[in-house]
């Protein structure tokens, strides 16, 4: 008797399996997606930049000052604040701005680049640290997740490492 | 005009004047620790993890182990502690000294996990015995033989100098007290409070040690250990050749 | 284990029924490319069909000889071969490149790999983060986004299981294929223990990654980053990193297989096939063999091109954790003693059910998933033919 039952309760989840396998492209993946999607999750700031903090205004275009980035657990990342000019179509040949980075109101790094022409250029400029916290550096030059300046996602991306 | 240690203890002895109370330090100990915790997790917890399931079965076993080892931790907090506070902290928080031995560290680290691998008899004899099931939570099991703690105690000390972030800061508020007893007395509770977070690898006792779980433990401590050899020597590499 | 002795199944099924069993699995794959045939030109469009026809034919063929190893490969080997021509292709149409620039990754334009699952768990479960430079909802330029790609893994993980490895992983193939070139094994003997690494690198990477903050699998050990991509070299580090890459793929799924004619990189190394192995406990489908019949001849040890077999395994009937259901085993057996099973079940009672039950299911996922995969890059691959 027992053994009928456990083959008749096979059966019904081999059925039950070909029906989630009919379902997978037309409702499963897609409710699976949206789960994943709203669960709160987002990318490592590392990677994403982290969240903006304060825009200013430019006219044309903005310049997006990010949260300043720290290193989790035993991350490879030096520090960094993520400062972004965008969009870049609407970028001025050369730009040179002050921008304050802690919001205390106190410009704290100097950027300067001119505007990479093609859609994979990198952009050819420097940053100069006002503020002893953040470092100075050149581009082109070493690139690496807390000191670039590179063009990406219709942006003109800098990462400040802090000191 | 050189300065020496002494100069630098009388400087912080002298800047120490206003220091906080014993209490108020120690309440500060525990936070740093607790907060800073899965920091020390992440930087000790692929030493501990491997090591930790090489271990015989059950949760008392697992208490006495994690006892010897935290132990050989306190040991070398202990130890920095006292270097720390005696010679100031720029011995060993600043300048190239840090890298050279966080490097060595690394790599001694590594030999103890390739030790450890290399030398546990349990596994190469008990893989003639072998299951199919990988992993199983249970109770019954044969007994394999009793680790020795000098281990144990190795690993832990070495865990317990490993220069990690959250170890300088401690160092820097150390160095900073008046008395050296209260330098330990510091360090010692900010031991506690980041044994806290090593409280979770008691569970690990409960699951059933099979031949071949013991055999994929031995296996991940020896990857582990090329791990901290890599990083370890690529450091010392790196400060040899650049300064 | 099972007690009646069952008259040996048929060497070959009419071409009737033949047909009649394939014909839903024809219907699934029109059902799957008639969104293809909608869209304008005319290499997707041949691209589809091909690859509707080719999968019927191996499911045909399946059905007719009885055999289910020998077809499935056919299909597992074209697409691994197929995948890395497609993917390729893509890169660098967009990018320019088989190397991802930085730009790309702060972008979150890395497309995702099914690989970095395991590495993701424990971080986004302990700071919901995800450690990998993609992006979480597909864009314009990175369809292959986080939350589809873990949907789409979970959704195909619930029907086939560590079946994964056999008919969906478009990896597998190529030292499937390298695996089935020689005639006989250079060599023969390989140490069980070794099927036990994966287990290892499992949790090295997983307990490394959330140590790091970063996917070690994919930024040290992935053989296959040399036929995908990898992040640029511009350092000592990342000239190791590609040193590495191009070793192991070339030690571990090139040389290695046709030596040992065994998929030595799925058996002794890939970490989520270890992973995946862990949902063969929840899995109804499996192989089990007939002790009753079972003459300890190891045909089955030698066929297996994993080592899920064990003399102590098929002692007890069983196959081991990590049966990726390649059917190498029971299409070895000469007295069909190894059969595919549906747990709850009597062993041996009626295998061929039990094969029909699970091959629709992971032959539609194959289907559905490796099919447009092989679609595309058939489209890719005419794209560059110069044909008027």
């Amino acid at each position: 008797m027992r053994a009928r039952i456990l083959a008749i309760l096979a059966y019904i989840g081999a059925a039950v399996t070909l029906l989630i396998a009919a379902c997978v492209p037309f409702v499963l993946m897609g409710v699976f997606s949206n789960a994943v999607a709203h669960a709160g999750l987002h990318m490592d700031p590392s990677y994403s930049g982290g969240t903006i903090v304060r825009t200013v205004a430019h006219g044309r275009y903005q310049t997006d000052v990010y949260a300043p980035v720290r290193p989790r657990a035993l991350q490879q990342v030096h520090a960094f604040v993520q400062v972004a000019f965008r969009p870049v179509s609407a970028l001025p040949r050369h730009v040179s701005e002050e921008i304050d980075l802690d919001g205390d109101g106190q410009p704290d790094v100097r950027v300067s680049f001119t505007v990479p022409t093609g859609p994979h250029a990198r952009p050819i400029g420097e940053v100069v640290a006002l503020n002893a916290k953040y470092q100075s550096f050149t581009m082109p030059g070493n690139y690496s997740f807390s000191e670039m300046m590179v063009q990406s996602g219709g942006a003109v991306v800098v990462r400040v490492p802090l000191r | 005009m050189a300065v020496t240690a002494s100069d630098t203890r009388a400087a912080v002895r002298s800047a120490a004047m206003a220091a906080p109370s014993l209490s108020t330090s120690a309440v500060e100990a525990l936070m740093l620790g607790l907060a800073t915790g899965p920091i020390c997790l992440a930087s000790c917890g692929p030493v501990v993890l491997p090591w930790m399931l090489v271990q015989p079965q059950g949760v008392r076993s697992h208490a006495r182990q994690l006892s010897i080892f935290l132990s050989g931790r306190l040991a070398g907090y202990l130890v920095f502690a006292t270097v720390v506070w005696l010679a100031g902290i720029a011995l060993a928080g600043a300048g190239n000294a840090r890298f050279w031995i966080m490097g060595g560290v690394q790599v001694l680290l590594a030999v103890g996990l390739l030790i450890y691998a290399a030398a546990w008899p349990h596994a190469r004899c008990g893989f003639v015995r072998s299951k199919n099931n990988l992993v199983q939570i249970g109770t019954t099991s044969s007994a394999p033989p009793q680790s020795r703690p000098t281990g144990a105690i190795a690993l832990g000390f070495l865990t317990g100098i490993n220069l990690c972030p959250p170890f300088l800061v401690a160092g820097v508020r150390a160095a900073q007290l008046p008395t050296l007893a209260a330098a330990l007395l510091f360090f010692a509770v900010f031991f506690v409070g980041t044994a806290v977070w090593f409280m979770p690898f008691l569970s690990l006792g409960v699951v059933r040690r099979t031949p071949s779980f013991m055999t994929v433990a031995r296996m991940a401590a020896v990857l582990l250990a090329c791990w901290y050899g890599f990083t370890g020597g690529s450091l010392l590499i790196e400060k040899a050749i650049y300064g | 284990m099972a007690s009646r002795v069952l008259p040996r199944p048929p060497a070959f099924r009419s071409v009737g029924r033949s047909v009649l069993l394939t014909l839903p699995m024809a219907l699934w794959a029109l059902l799957m490319f008639t969104p293809s045939f909608r869209q304008p030109g005319r290499n997707s469009h041949i691209g589809a069909l091909l690859v509707i026809l080719f999968m019927t034919a191996l499911f045909f063929l399946m059905m007719r000889t009885g055999k289910t190893y020998r077809w499935r490969r056919y299909f597992f080997v074209a697409l691994g071969l197929l995948f890395p021509v497609g993917f390729i292709a893509s890169l660098v149409a967009v990018r320019g490149t088989m190397s991802i620039p930085i730009e790309r990754m702060v972008s979150g334009d890395t497309p995702f790999c099914y690989m970095v699952i395991p590495m993701l768990i424990l971080p986004a479960a302990v700071t919901r983060t995800i450690i990998f430079p993609g992006s979480i909802l597909p864009t314009a330029s990175n369809p292959h986004s986080i939350a589809i790609m873990i949907g789409l893994w979970l959704a195909l993980t619930l029907v086939v299981g560590k079946a994964w490895c056999s008919y969906i992983c478009f990896f597998g193939g190529i030292e499937e294929g390298f695996a089935a070139l020689p005639k006989r094994m250079k060599i023969r003997k390989l140490d069980p223990r070794l099927r036990l690494v994966p287990w290892a690198i499992l949790l090295f990477v997983v307990v490394l990654s959330a140590a790091l903050f970063e996917p070690v699998y994919c930024m040290w050990l992935c053989p296959f980053k040399t036929v995908t991509e990898y992040p640029a070299v511009h350092s000592v580090q990342t000239a190791i990193q590609m040193g590495i890459f191009i070793t192991l793929f070339g030690g571990l799924v090139v040389v290695l297989p046709y030596l040992t004619r065994k998929r030595t990189q799925c058996a002794f190394f890939c970490p989520f096939g270890a992973f995946q192995s862990l949902f063969n406990k929840i899995n109804l489908f499996e192989i089990r063999f007939d002790r009753e019949k079972c003459v300890d001849c190891t045909l089955c040890q030698t066929a297996c091109p994993t080592m899920a077999l064990s003399a102590e395994s098929i002692r007890e009937g069983k196959t081991l954790l990590n049966c990726m259901k390649c059917g190498a085993c029971v299409d070895s057996c000469k007295k069909s003693a190894a059969v595919w099973h549906l747990k709850g079940t009597k062993v041996a009672l009626k295998p061929e059910r039990a094969r029909l039950l699970f091959l629709y299911g992971a032959w539609a996922m194959a289907t559905m998933f490796g099919g447009s995969i092989l679609a595309n890059s058939i489209s890719t691959i005419i794209g560059f033919l110069p044909l008027r």
